[in-house]
């Protein structure tokens, strides 16, 4: 239901902060003393005015947000995500530049910030929503809704100090939603609840949208983001870098963060190493087609994993092990073990091994490679690399992109192939 | 949910406006969030707001024992407990007010109200310990039995003028210990010589001449005296003492929140 009308526009907004010590006397009395010598006084400014001790949150940032639409702010930690909803509720004002906002603003940026612990939950309802503008009128009408919503129904007679903190954030997400707000701003705060909360959770923003409302979503999870908002603002040191269409953006955004991970591994082999170490491996790379080391693996593959080792005195039959682990939750998605054919039934001294996946049946997403050397009979084992070279899958283009890749936004891991089939059923009375 | 706003929304570069009712109840909520968070798990509750000035007025009676028939026409305790009981309000309300800005930066820095609020709720959460340590000022009356008189009318005004001028206070030295920590201890200090540069262990009438304009711009000075002559000696207060003190109160009131209001956009930044 986004309208042409602007709920929320920036212009050229820049956010300076004083970084390092907190002001003293002696710093007041410096500004004074620049004062009288009629340099620029800096009400927030370091003594002496040095500099080099202002950060800035935000340089420049200008964009509008329509009535009833949903925004998504992303960006690497640091990148000004936080400060935009600072502006944006009035929490603090911009160094330059204009804030404009229509309509009430319920900002999310800690769940339950206004609530004392000494108060029972009833209590800190109509203290939270007090907060956000309130009367106690208007939360004896919305009472039942927001506790029925945080599930807190047992326990709203009892001071808050007593609440889990799951419930904690689940009252308070309560309470911001039901304040008939006109512009909600959520900061990455859904991570805390559980499963069932933060679908609920996502469901009502939705429903916020739906009704015209207007929502700012910061969050690091791309799947909710574009679930939720149809446009996305990239954030980066301070600067918009991107904006448009949710999609386009979020793409844009995952390649990047995967090839910065990427290009930040460095020889990891070192780290979390396990095993007897009678046999190790020496290098782990993944190549591609033409044999150059990569980290970005295009979707249906192949993915080659070259691995290469050392056997310090012969070793027999040893089994080689490479198993995929989705980064996020550190599943294990798959696992190729050598078999005798692919190995010789006697190493040693030096050796390199490729291990291939085609086709690679893996969603567009990160991974890290486990990589292990156990004997025969898997009782024992000689290496364990439990980080080893990380990957991303990316939009490979060509034939080989697998099932559901042309949305490129499915759930789960694995792109099995499927098919629906549908035959029109004749109901029975 | 129902959408009650009918008013077509336009951009503003303003926070949006509290509605009054809502404002008020804010205040109020937050005054009991501290009540209760100060009282709570005590087993004296509430006593201790008395106790703090009758302790103080045991101390003075012990140390001025051979002066107060000297500075008082009235049993000295009486008249130190009712001296002492807006200067503990006045106390309590600056040196809890001075650092309630930074106590309460959680919320200043993650959600947008009408700053002010806070340390106003100081201010009032310590009206329910003005309003307690009161009534034993009845109680000493009735015990040396001293009667009121139609000055005791003037009780109430001087009770705004009071808290206006608490009010002013507290809401400077809140809003400047945000940016600099060593107000705290500053206003600290300077509370404990402010004790004795007001009338509250010595009348008026007692101070030499040459000091008496210096103790008289102490804006509580016309309160105390004021109340005192009112409740204590049911006469007529020194009205020009008082306008004094009316005069500076109004002024401190004024400055002391406007620069609050130009200072709060930076709160949350440096706290």
């Amino acid at each position: 239901m986004s309208s042409d009308a602007v709920a929320i526009r920036l212009d050229r907004v820049t956010k300076r902060y004083r970084a390092g010590r907190s002001r003293t006397i002696v710093d007041l009395v410096s500004s004074v003393v620049d004062r009288a010598r009629g340099r620029e006084p800096d009400v927030y400014s370091a003594a002496r005015g040095r500099i080099e001790a202002m950060v800035f949150a935000l340089r420049d940032v200008s964009f509008d947000v329509s009535e009833g639409s949903g925004l998504g702010i992303i960006g690497p930690n640091g990148a000004g995500k936080t400060t935009l909803l600072k502006l944006i509720s009035r929490v603090t004002w911009p160094t330059s530049g204009r804030v404009q906002v229509a309509g009430r603003v319920v900002s999310l940026i800690e769940l339950g910030a206004g609530f004392h612990p000494e108060l029972t939950g009833r209590e800190n309802v109509y203290l939270g929503a007090g907060l956000f503008g309130l009367t106690r009128r208007d939360v004896d009408r919305r009472f039942d809704d927001i506790v029925r919503f945080a599930e807190v129904e047992p326990l709203i007679d009892m001071p808050m100090k007593r609440y889990s903190s799951g419930l904690y954030a689940r009252l308070g997400f309560s309470v911001a939603i039901f304040s008939d707000p006109d512009i909600v701003l959520v900061d990455e705060v859904l991570a805390v609840g559980d499963a069932s909360f933060r679908r609920r959770a996502l469901d009502s923003l939705r429903r916020l949208i739906a009704e015209g409302k207007t929502v700012l979503f910061i969050s690091h999870d791309m799947w909710n983001v574009r679930r939720l908002c149809d446009r996305i603002v990239w954030m980066d040191e301070g600067r918009v870098r991107a904006s448009g269409p949710a999609a386009d953006i979020a793409e844009q955004y995952m390649e990047q963060v995967n090839l910065r991970a990427l290009a930040n591994q460095q020889n990891v082999l070192q780290s979390h190493r396990g095993g007897t170490g009678e046999v190790r491996y020496t290098e782990v790379e993944i190549v591609d087609r033409s044999g150059r080391p990569t980290a970005i693996v295009p979707d249906g593959g192949p993915l080659t994993v070259r691995a290469s080792y050392e056997a310090s005195a012969p070793v027999a039959g040893p089994v080689f092990h490479v198993t995929i682990v989705d980064v996020d939750t550190g599943l294990a998605v798959a696992t190729a073990t050598s078999s005798r054919i692919d190995v010789p039934p006697v190493v040693e001294g030096r050796g390199v091994l490729e291990c291939v996946f085609e086709p690679l049946l893996l969603r567009r997403r990160q991974y890290v490679l486990r990589m292990t050397i156990t004997d025969a009979l898997q009782l024992m084992s000689y290496d364990v690399i439990n980080a080893g070279p990380r990957f991303a899958v990316a939009r490979g283009g060509g034939s080989a992109a697998v099932a559901g890749s042309e949305h490129g936004d499915e759930d789960g891991f694995v792109a099995l192939p499927f098919r629906f089939e549908h035959r029109a059923r004749v109901l029975s009375s | 949910m129902t959408t009650t706003t009918a008013a077509p929304r336009v951009l503003t570069d303003h926070a949006a406006p509290i509605d009054p009712a809502a404002y008020l109840e804010l205040l109020m909520n937050i005054t009991r969030r501290e009540v209760k968070g100060r009282y709570s798990q005590s087993l004296f509750g509430i006593g201790w707001a008395i106790a703090q000035p009758l302790a103080m007025m045991a101390v003075f009676t012990l140390v001025f024992a051979r002066l107060a028939n000297i500075l008082s026409d009235v049993p000295y305790p009486v008249f130190a407990y009712a001296g002492l009981v807006p200067w503990f309000f006045f106390l309590n309300s600056v040196s809890s007010g001075t650092m309630s800005l930074v106590q309460y930066r959680n919320i200043v820095t993650k959600t947008y109200f009408p700053r002010e609020i806070i340390p106003l709720a100081q201010v009032a959460s310590r009206l329910l310990d003005l309003g307690a340590a009161a009534t034993l000022v009845a109680l000493l009356m009735a015990y040396y039995r001293i009667g009121l008189t139609r000055w005791a009318l003037l009780v109430p005004a001087l009770f705004v003028l009071l808290v206006a001028f608490t009010v002013a206070v507290t809401l400077l030295t809140s809003a400047v210990n945000v940016f600099y920590r060593d107000v705290s201890p500053v206003v600290q200090i300077g509370l404990q010589l402010w004790l004795y540069v007001t009338p509250i262990a010595y009348p008026m009438s007692k101070v030499p001449p040459q000091w008496r304009p210096w103790i008289a711009a102490n804006p509580l000075s016309g309160v105390i005296e004021g109340l005192r002559s009112a409740v204590v000696y049911g006469r007529e207060p020194d009205w020009s003492l008082l306008t004094i003190s009316a005069v500076l109160t109004t002024i401190a009131l004024v400055g002391s929140f406007t620069l609050f209001k130009q200072l709060d956009r930076y709160f949350a930044d440096v706290i």
